[in-house]
This record gives structure tokens, C-alpha cells and sequence, in this order.
């Protein structure tokens, strides 16, 4: 008792996605004799994580504040369309960057607004957005086809350049999330958003400031899927909200947000789904049905393995209140 | 009280892990007698209440009913032997309406083909409303958009709709307005002639003593004394509640109106469609301006009102920084703060741990350079709070629901009071507390007085608003209706003439 850096006490629910992490990367280094271990597998496991990561640590504010964003995927095809096609039609290849940001932050914003203002549940709109936004991207697509990124840009390619501006975003998000107003603010909305307003919680501008958050790092996931890619595709950001979510929950972020959403857990929940994606192609399903479908049963055994956890704490803790002798309560 | 025994409690064991929430509990009621139980938080009255109502079952010790052995196992089960509870916690279901709430795992009766009758249901439903005199809320709206004062008024209805022998209130009063009080104890006096039977808990003693015919008093779990409620008054039974004489200066003392200082809020013309109507005053510094009436009188408006939550047409001016008060954040950023008539629900997040409820006010306050929140002026705010208000806990990370409700509260009213605040709006700030977190919290309010803030007392307590404002506003159908100082009139009697 008198050591006074006494670590707090580890719940299991918060473990889980741990052990998850370590048995998977276990159990596909062993499925793959080793080759998931290789310094060549692990460097892609890295550079596939980073996309995720970087699209969805905005998503985390949103998810704090108990709210879902599944635009991030075409909002990343979106800015990324229009971003590159901006740098190849006026020859200024540094626009892109602006462009996407712009773009990003402009459809994050108006997600912001028409969820607080209009007070559309963040679900719906998402679905709508997803549905809505793609028929846009496709319909530029058709127009302006698949573009590369320019020459005076190339450098962005590189993996190392990739890898830096990652971890310089992930620190800045990793910040405001943990560490400032914003990220204390969003966690009080999941917690209660009653609560919240009536201590003086800004909580309609704060959703909206959260959203455009989510659609600036879209813009830079529009940057970095270019970047891996080295241009547009077709089929860029497709699937990726459902990564992105599933990185958040599979992390250990329960759907209700608040004090559950920590930084830390979007990195090890979008380092888990590439192990799983990656390693099945490792070991030799790459026929995309089989991979897809064991990929969908290992996230839902995870999921509902968390999901035990958390209740099994809750219905420990019950009956453990009063025997404190302290829930009498109005 | 000469009425035969109806229940009979011999040695009644009830421990959760190694702490015993009931210790060998002995207990006797009879027909035609109104028992009240009373003890601090944590005593054991609840769990009590919830073993004679099915919710626990006893580890030892025999209930009997009408001389037969009763262990019930559900409360499905009490209700067959004529017993029904209404429970502290709010237990209707928000997302169902008031009729299906009253019939809640018994709509099966009024089921044709396999169909709940709706109509029929809420013909039920009505009558039993009807039948108790009770205030009936709309009976096809969803529960979850209703105040808690309705809720209640729907367990209740819930409780009486199976005509229960035994009756068992626990704290049904606190969330109730005088006018609904009044029907409750109306509804408890028929109950009496009608040869049944009441086990009522309140932490409101003088309210105890004038509706029961008994009282048992518990501590720790243990029975440690009954008397004749018509024998006793509030000192006997405070000091037998905590086993010491609590001081006398439990409200204030003085008989002055002490409205001084300067005016720090002036609130003029303010008018909300449906719920204030022309309501102006002005509160001074070190002033407590007590607000009290019936439950649509609007007094728990006039608290949102003044926080920015809600808002209509006239001006809430605040002095000190010259604005008016539009919005939460600006009261916020212009030191006033506010504590919610429903604390679990309006106040605290309920599952997140001390620190963060005690930060989430100041969070601008603790903001440094480049937005950063310092983990360690957090905690250490966190954990000053915790100390300076003497937070029973076992450290700031302790998550809020593990906390009784008189430490849930000190949590509440101390993040406050740790801000440098200029008005603090106080709606129902001792509901559910007992008498130790009570004149705690009555004492950080004299002091809060001593240090200049002004302060809006709104309460559904008479007593309480009696004990503590220097001047108080008495209110009807979203008006004010009379104005009394606590130098005039001050009298229980003089309030309710004009409340009604």
C-alpha cells in the first residue's frame, strides 16, 4: 500500500484484444512456419496497419462520443479522386495534399452538421453517405479515370517517408485524444451526453468538430492509400470504414464510447485484423472467398470472446456493491 | 397497535461475499400499521425490503406470513402472497408506454389469440390510476421521455394494481412533488383503513414520524431500536440512526435575511412557452434564494433555465461579466455552476471513475499550453476533491457506481465547489442522501454563503428551503407567486397556503 506508483488494477475485458493480438500473431507464425515473422511480412504488416490507422483514428473521436463514422472509405475515394485529378490538371503536384484535407474536412463537416444540427443518427447517415458519396466517385471516375501520382511527388511513395508521416500523425491524434479538451469532451458524450450538456459540454459543436476531425484523416488516408498505390484505383477506400470500425471494436472500444475509447486500441485492433488478413494469405487461401469468410468468423469469435468479458465484470460487479455496503441510492 | 401479525420476521440473514448487508433481523407487522424503516445509506433498510419482496433470497433466518412460512423466490412470487414493492431505483421501462409499464410480465391476461388487447390493457391501467387517486400519465407515451415524478407514479401503480396485502415504499417521497406527496399519503391512509399494510422508507424524518405508526430503526445491517412514531421525534431518532447526538445547527440557526451582498444574477421577464411565465428576480452575493412549489409549479425550470439549458424569451443577466446567459457553455465559462434534480441520470456518468467526474467541469481551468490537460493536475484536482469532501472510495479511479448515493452526491456538489464560482443552482441537492451527507452538505452550503456565492436553492423539500434561504420564492403554473424573507413569515404553513 505505500508504494505509491501502484499500477491500476488490469481489468480482462481490457486485456482481451491483447491476448487476441499475441494468439493470432502465434498462431499464424506457426501456420506459416515462420514466415509471418520475416522482416519482409512484418514491414507489410506495418505499412498495412498504417492506412488504417491513419483513416480511422478521427473515427475513435467519433466512437468515443458513442456516434459511428462509415464514411471513411468513401470519403478517402472521394478526396483522393478529386485531390489527384486537382495536381494533374493544373501540373502543381503539392496541391494534392491540400486538395484531399480539403476535401476530407468538407465532407466530415458536413457529416458533423447534419448529425447535431439536423439530429440524424450518425448510423444512418453513414449508410446513406456510403451509398450516396460512391455513386459521386464512380460517376468522376467514369470522366477522369484512374490518374498517378506526379513525378514532383513521387517521394511520398517511399516507404520510409510513409512511415515518418505516420508516426507524426499518430502522435498528434494520439494527443488530442488522450490529452486535451477534445478527447475529454467526446469520452463525457459516450459516457452521457445528458450529463455532458448539463455540466456545460459544448456537445453540438463538439460533434461537429469531431466529425471534421474524422474527415480531415480521411483526407490523409486519401494521401497515404495514393501513396501505397502510387495513384487512384477503382476500388480505393472500398471496405475500409468496415476495417476501420472493426480495428476500433476489435481493440476493445465498446460501441457506447465514452472511457472505453483509448488511442492505443485502434493501433492494436487494426494490427490484428492485417495479421489475420495477411497471414490467411500467407498460408496459402488467397482464393478471397475462403479468406474473407474465416476472416468474418475469427472477428465475430474475438468480438463476442470481449463482449463475455465485459459482461461477466459487469454481472461480478452487481452483487459486489452492496456489499460494500454503499449502493443504497436514490 | 393491537392488529393481528400479518408478517412475521425471526433472525433474517442476508451477507453479499464476506460483508453482511442483514444481520439476524427481527421485525413484526401487522395489519393496519404503517412501519417506516429508516437508517443511513448503507444500513440495510433496502435490502431488507428486497427480501421481503422477492428481489433476495435470505441466507437464513424465517418470514412468515399470516402465520405461514413465506421464502419467496421471485417477486412474481410475493405478489402471489399479496405483497408488492416499489423500488428506489427507477424501474419502468422507457422504451414501453404507461399501460404496458403498469401490466409489466402480466400482459399475458389481457391477451386474445395470442394479441395483447391495448385498449383493454390501458382501461386496466386507468382504473387502478383512478382507484388510488394517483396523477396518470398519458398512457400510450414512451416512459423514457417522461420525469421521474411520472415514472414513479407508474410503479406505483404497477405496485397497487395486483391489491397487495403489504405495501413496500422504498424512498418513493424524495422524487415527488408536494402536491404528489400529498396523494401518496392519502393513498397510505386508506391503506391503513382498509386493514393493510405499509413498510415505508424515507430519509425525510420529519416525514417519517407524521405517516407511520412505527418505527424500526436500523445501522449496519442490525436492528438497533422501534419506537412509537407518535412517542419520538427527529433528534431521538437521528441519534439512534447514527449512534451519536448529531449537533443541533444541523440548518441554519440565525433568523436573519441576509441578502446584502450585491446582485450577481438578474433574471427579468423570462417567459418559457408551456413551463415559466414572466418570472423575474435578482439573487446577491452570499444569498441562498430558495425556489419551491408543485410539480408543475416550474421551479426545476428556472434552474435550467438560468444554466442556459433551456431558453425562451426575457433576459437572464449575469452582473459580474455584464452578459446574458444564452447557452451551458457560457454559464459555464462565467462561473456559475449547476447540480441536476436527477444525478444519475443529469449529473454523473455513472460508469466512468472518479477523477473524470470530478475534472469534467474544470476542464477548461486545468487547460495549459498547447490545449494540454496535465495527467497530473487531473489526479491531483481529482484527488483533492476526493479528500477535501471526504469521498468514502477507494481512490479517484473508482468507478462512480461503486459509490453510494450521499458520496455520489459529495462527488457532484464538490466538483462545484472546487471551481471559483460565482452562482451555484442547487435542484434537490440532499434527494436520496441520508442525514450524515445531509448536514454535510448543508454545512458546505453555509460556507459556500460565507465565501460570497450566491446561490439558487430549488427543492421539493420544504423543510430544507425553510432551513437554509435567506429569502424564498414561491411559485404556481410557471409563476411566481409570492415572495417571503426568512426574517417575515417563515413558516411552513404560511408557503403551502400560497403553493396550492
Amino acid at each position: 500500500m505505500k508504494n505509491k506508483r501502484k499500477l491500476p488494477k488490469i481489468r480482462m475485458s481490457e486485456l482481451v484484444p491483447f491476448i487476441a493480438f499475441i494468439v493470432l500473431l502465434a498462431f499464424f507464425s506457426i501456420g506459416t512456419k515462420g514466415k509471418m515473422l520475416s522482416s519482409y511480412s512484418l514491414k507489410m504488416l506495418v505499412e498495412q496497419s498504417i492506412l488504417t490507422i491513419i483513416s480511422g483514428c478521427g473515427v475513435l473521436f467519433v466512437v468515443a462520443q458513442g456516434s459511428i463514422d462509415l464514411t471513411v472509405g468513401v470519403n478517402v475515394a472521394l478526396s483522393g479522386v478529386i485531390a489527384m485529378h486537382v495536381a494533374q490538371s493544373t501540373g502543381i503536384g503539392w496541391l494534392m495534399v491540400p486538395a484531399a484535407l480539403l476535401i476530407g474536412l468538407l465532407l466530415g463537416l458536413l457529416n458533423g452538421f447534419i448529425v447535431s444540427k439536423c439530429h440524424v443518427p450518425s448510423f444512418t447517415l453513414s449508410i446513406a453517405m456510403l451509398i450516396g458519396v460512391r455513386g459521386i466517385v464512380n460517376y468522376i471516375q467514369t470522366i477522369i479515370g484512374v490518374e498517378y501520382v506526379p513525378a514532383s511527388m513521387q517521394f511520398i511513395t517511399s516507404s520510409g517517408f510513409r512511415i515518418a508521416a505516420f508516426a507524426v500523425i499518430a502522435v498528434v491524434m494520439a494527443y488530442l485524444f488522450e490529452f486535451t479538451k477534445i478527447g475529454r469532451y467526446s469520452r463525457a458524450i459516450g459516457e452521457n451526453e445528458t450529463t455532458a450538456r448539463y455540466v456545460g459540454v459544448p456537445v453540438d459543436r463538439m460533434k461537429i468538430l469531431v466529425f471534421a476531425l474524422s474527415g480531415l484523416t480521411a483526407g490523409f488516408g486519401a494521401l497515404f492509400s495514393m501513396a501505397t498505390v502510387g495513384g487512384t484505383t477503382q476500388t480505393m477506400g472500398v471496405f475500409l470504414e468496415m476495417k476501420v470500425a472493426m480495428s476500433v471494436f476489435f481493440g476493445g472500444v465498446l460501441v457506447t464510447g465514452g472511457s472505453s475509447a483509448k488511442f492505443y486500441k485502434i493501433i492494436l485492433g487494426a494490427l490484428s485484423i492485417t495479421i489475420i488478413v495477411y497471414g490467411l494469405s500467407l498460408m496459402g487461401m488467397s482464393d478471397s472467398h475462403i479468406s474473407q469468410s474465416v476472416e468474418g468468423g475469427l472477428l465475430l469469435l474475438i468480438l463476442f470472446i470481449t463482449l463475455l468479458t465485459n459482461r461477466r465484470q459487469k454481472a461480478r460487479k452487481e452483487p459486489d456493491v452492496p456489499a460494500a455496503g454503499e449502493t443504497e441510492q436514490a | 397497535m393491537s392488529g393481528e401479525v400479518i408478517l412475521e420476521i425471526r433472525g433474517l440473514n442476508k451477507h453479499f461475499g464476506p460483508t453482511y448487508a442483514n444481520k439476524n433481523i427481527d421485525f413484526t407487522l401487522r395489519r393496519g400499521e404503517v412501519h417506516g424503516l429508516i437508517g443511513e445509506n448503507g444500513s440495510g433498510k433496502s435490502t431488507l425490503l428486497s427480501q421481503i419482496a422477492g428481489l433476495y433470497r435470505s441466507d437464513s433466518g424465517e418470514m412468515q406470513v399470516n402465520g405461514k412460512t413465506y421464502d419467496p423466490h421471485s417477486p412474481l412470487d410475493a405478489n402471489a402472497h399479496g405483497i408488492s414493492m416499489v423500488m428506489q431505483e427507477l424501474g419502468v421501462i422507457g422504451s414501453l408506454p404507461t399501460g404496458v409499464n403498469v401490466f409489466l410480465g402480466r400482459t399475458g391476461r389481457f391477451a386474445k389469440g395470442g394479441i395483447v388487447d391495448l385498449r383493454e390493457m390501458n382501461r386496466a391501467a386507468a382504473a387502478v390510476f383512478e382507484k388510488w387517486g394517483l396523477n396518470m400519465p398519458p398512457l400510450n407515451k414512451l416512459t423514457e421521455n417522461m420525469i421521474i415524478e411520472d415514472r414513479k407514479m407508474i410503479e406505483l401503480a404497477r405496485a397497487l394494481s395486483i391489491d397487495p396485502e403489504i405495501l413496500l415504499l422504498d424512498e418513493v417521497t424524495q422524487s415527488l412533488s408536494l402536491n404528489n406527496r400529498r396523494n401518496l399519503y392519502d393513498l397510505i391512509a386508506r391503506y391503513k383503513d382498509m386493514n393493510r399494510s405499509v413498510i415505508v422508507i424515507t430519509h425525510d424524518i420529519e416525514e417519517m414520524i407524521r405517516i407511520t405508526d412505527t418505527i424500526t430503526v436500523l445501522r449496519d445491517g442490525e436492528v438497533v431500536g422501534q419506537v412509537n412514531s407518535a412517542e419520538t421525534d427527529p433528534d431521538q431518532i437521528r441519534m439512534m440512526m447514527v449512534g451519536r447526538r448529531i449537533s443541533g445547527d444541523y440548518y441554519r440557526d440565525d433568523k436573519t435575511a441576509d441578502c446584502g451582498g450585491e446582485a450577481v444574477l438578474s433574471v427579468r421577464d423570462l417567459s418559457i412557452p408551456g413551463e415559466l411565465e414572466d418570472v423575474s428576480f435578482d439573487v446577491h452575493a452570499g444569498e441562498i434564494l430558495g425556489f419551491c412549489g408543485l410539480s408543475d409549479a416550474g421551479i426545476h425550470s428556472v434552474g435550467k433555465a438560468v444554466f442556459g439549458l433551456i431558453s425562451g424569451s426575457g433576459t437572464v443577466h449575469f452582473l459580474p461579466t455584464d452578459v446574458n446567459i444564452t447557452s451551458a457553455p457560457q454559464a459555464l465559462a462565467n462561473h456559475i455552476g449547476y447540480i441536476p434534480k436527477d444525478r444519475d441520470r443529469e449529473a454523473l456518468m455513472i460508469h466512468a471513475s472518479i477523477r473524470d467526474n470530478s475534472v469534467l467541469p474544470s476542464v477548461n481551468e486545468l487547460r495549459a499550453a498547447m490545449g494540454l490537460l496535465p495527467p497530473g493536475k487531473v489526479s491531483g484536482m481529482a484527488e483533492s476533491i476526493r479528500r477535501r469532501f471526504s469521498v468514502k472510495s477507494t481512490g479517484i479511479m473508482q468507478s462512480m457506481n461503486a459509490l453510494s448515493g450521499g458520496n455520489k452526491q459529495k462527488v457532484n456538489l464538490g466538483r462545484w465547489l472546487a471551481k471559483d464560482l460565482r452562482l451555484l443552482i442547487l435542484d434537490c441537492p440532499t434527494r436520496g442522501v441520508d442525514v450524515g451527507v445531509k448536514a454535510a452538505i448543508y454545512a458546505l452550503m453555509k460556507e459556500a454563503k460565507k465565501n460570497g456565492i450566491a446561490m439558487i436553492l430549488i427543492s421539493d423539500e420544504l423543510t430544507e428551503v425553510l432551513g437554509m434561504a435567506d429569502r424564498l420564492l414561491v411559485m404556481k403554473d410557471g409563476r411566481i407567486t409570492k415572495e417571503i424573507r426568512r426574517d417575515e413569515d417563515f413558516t411552513e404553513q404560511s408557503v403551502i397556503g400560497v403553493m396550492i
